[in-house]
């Protein structure tokens, strides 16, 4: 993975994305338990905001060789999904990314509290469910989910699925 | 709850929480073998085994 990751990062030195985090089930997986996951999610922050924010990713991937595969660019073997922050609160959550290590390879992640919001806004049943393993895993922090709930008009949503869940 | 069973479910958030310190390489191996034991299971040309 760690090639793949290599060449995210390299998207954004030469400009081909403004910035970027890792979302969805690999995201979860740093801060729970591992899920099973097959997409290895980027939020980016496009360059230009437009009508194709894709195109310049996709051409840097075809000059690379890497071949498309339904949704993703499969670069190095791993299939990578790249989305573009869709709304204001996950432009803020790309913004506020962790930066950590996968081995020696520098990496953003989409941090707890952010992804918990992210989840919640979704609202699948998946997204429910990582929502309420977040809560659990006690690696939130809960003054910073308040104001990011609070913020993005999620309150309601996360008092609800506590509600259902038994939890505080 | 009756109780048994809530001392069941606590076993499994303790054994999650656990789960959850492992450092995040270690997870990613866990991940991949997810998708191996799925993949035995119901193969799915769509759904790649990632190459680690």
């Amino acid at each position: 993975m760690e090639k793949a990751l290599i060449v995210i990062e390299e998207m954004t030195r030469v400009g081909i994305i403004k910035s970027y985090a890792i979302g969805g089930g690999i995201a979860a997986t740093y801060y729970i338990e591992p899920v099973l996951t097959y997409d290895l999610d980027v939020f980016f922050i496009p360059v230009k905001e437009g009508l194709d924010e894709l195109a310049p990713i996709y051409e840097f991937a075809r000059n690379r060789g890497y071949s498309e595969e339904a949704e993703a660019i499969l670069i190095e073997g791993f299939p990578v999904q790249f989305i573009p922050a869709y709304n204001d609160l996950v432009q803020e959550a790309v913004a506020e990314a962790l930066v950590t290590r996968y081995h020696d390879v520098q990496v953003r992640i989409l941090r707890p509290e952010y992804l918990t919001a992210i989840a919640l806004q979704t609202g699948r049943a998946k997204d429910k469910e990582r929502v309420v393993r977040l809560l659990e895993s006690g690696t939130l922090d809960r003054d910073v989910l308040s104001r990011i709930v609070e913020k993005y008009g999620l309150t309601d949503r996360l008092r609800k699925l506590k509600d259902s869940e038994g939890n505080e | 709850m009756n109780k048994s069973a809530e001392q069941v479910f606590e076993k499994k958030r303790e054994r999650r929480r656990q789960l959850a310190k492992l450092p995040f390489e270690k997870k990613i191996e866990i991940v991949v073998k997810l998708q191996r034991i799925a993949a035995e299971i119901h193969p799915d040309k769509s759904r790649r085994v990632w190459p680690i």
